[in-house]
């Protein structure tokens, strides 16, 4: 039987010359995972706060739609159509109708001139 | 080792110090790490393959646990670099062993694909990394096949404590802070490891 240190030895010597012994192919992607490692430190430092940006965007507009929700003064009308059938309308104003009015601003009108 | 080394300026650069200084700060990171993976990177593919006993797996998880360090432990001092590469390594392993397992229990029963149909000629892979004798080269082939087949065989801790100690070199302490463990389960694991190895190796070493 060998030597205890004698056989670690020749272990030890074993093992490197497989390292050694790697092909091209396997000792190529080693580098190139080695450069893919090192590349993560040329990327600009990421600050711990940015990650919270988007939950913080998204909580403000949250907060921001219960509030106006809750605000009767940002309410819309009750009936909307209320509004329109006033604009809407197609009644003639007052003084159309009222013929004396209308002779009174025709009079106005003529002084205005004269 | 070099003498020891602080890189942890490269994240501590002041406020005021200037873009030129980090840019320096980094690129020295950045050489220093260079230099530390590609002496391990090797090593630690060889303790992975045999660990796996299949290349892509080994080569998968060496480069989880570069960028690990890179990503973690850049700014620790260089010292410990080696023992905390390794021991990411080392969990690597373990997680991939564990998937593996479970994988295995579900592919059972699922026809198999011969993986070789994949492969395509690679020149660079089929080229030689070292001009030996034919003769020197043989011998060479049935030593490191007859070891590797009996370090692949050992129980996972025996090695793992096996490979840190005899290929890359870490002592016993390094060791047991690579391995999560007493530097007692070391020199346990180890013992074992060598027993085991020598009686299967004892007649051709």
């Amino acid at each position: 039987m060998t030597d205890p240190t004698d056989f670690e030895k020749r272990t030890q010597e074993v093992l490197e010359d497989s390292v050694a012994r790697l092909d091209g192919h396997t000792r190529s992607r080693l580098t190139q995972a080695r450069h893919a490692a090192l590349a993560q430190l040329e990327q600009p430092a990421r600050y711990w706060w940015r990650s919270y940006v988007p939950a913080g965007a998204a909580a403000a507009v949250a907060v921001l739609a219960v509030v106006m929700w809750s605000d009767p003064s940002t309410q819309p009308p009750a009936n909307p159509g209320e509004d329109l059938e006033l604009l809407a309308d197609s009644d003639a104003p007052d003084f159309v109708d009222d013929g004396d009015d209308l002779e009174f601003y025709e009079w106005a009108a003529g002084e205005v001139e004269s | 080792m070099t003498a020891f080394v602080t890189l942890a300026g490269v994240y501590n650069t002041p406020v005021f110090g200037g873009e030129r200084s980090r840019d320096q700060d980094l690129m020295t990171t950045s050489r220093a790490l260079d230099q530390f993976l590609s002496t391990v990177e090797k090593r630690a593919f060889k303790i992975a393959q045999l660990g796996l006993r299949n290349d892509d797996d080994a080569l998968d998880a060496v480069q989880d646990a570069m960028m690990k360090l890179v990503q973690s432990y850049a700014a620790r001092p260089v010292e410990e670099w080696r023992p905390l590469f390794y021991r990411i390594l080392a969990n690597g392993i373990r997680d991939m062993q564990r998937r593996r397992t479970v994988r295995g229990r579900i592919m059972a029963w699922l026809p198999v694909r011969d993986a070789e149909d994949d492969e395509e000629f690679d020149p660079i892979a089929q080229a030689p990394s070292h001009d030996a004798g034919p003769a020197k080269r043989l011998e060479l082939d049935e030593a490191i096949g007859v070891l590797e087949t009996a370090v692949a065989a050992l129980p996972p801790r025996q090695q793992q404590a096996f490979l840190l100690r005899n290929l890359e070199g870490l002592d016993v302490n390094e060791t047991a802070s690579a391995m999560g463990c007493s530097e007692g389960s070391v020199k346990t694991h180890y013992f074992r490891a060598l027993e085991n190895l020598r009686a299967k190796l004892g007649e051709v070493f």
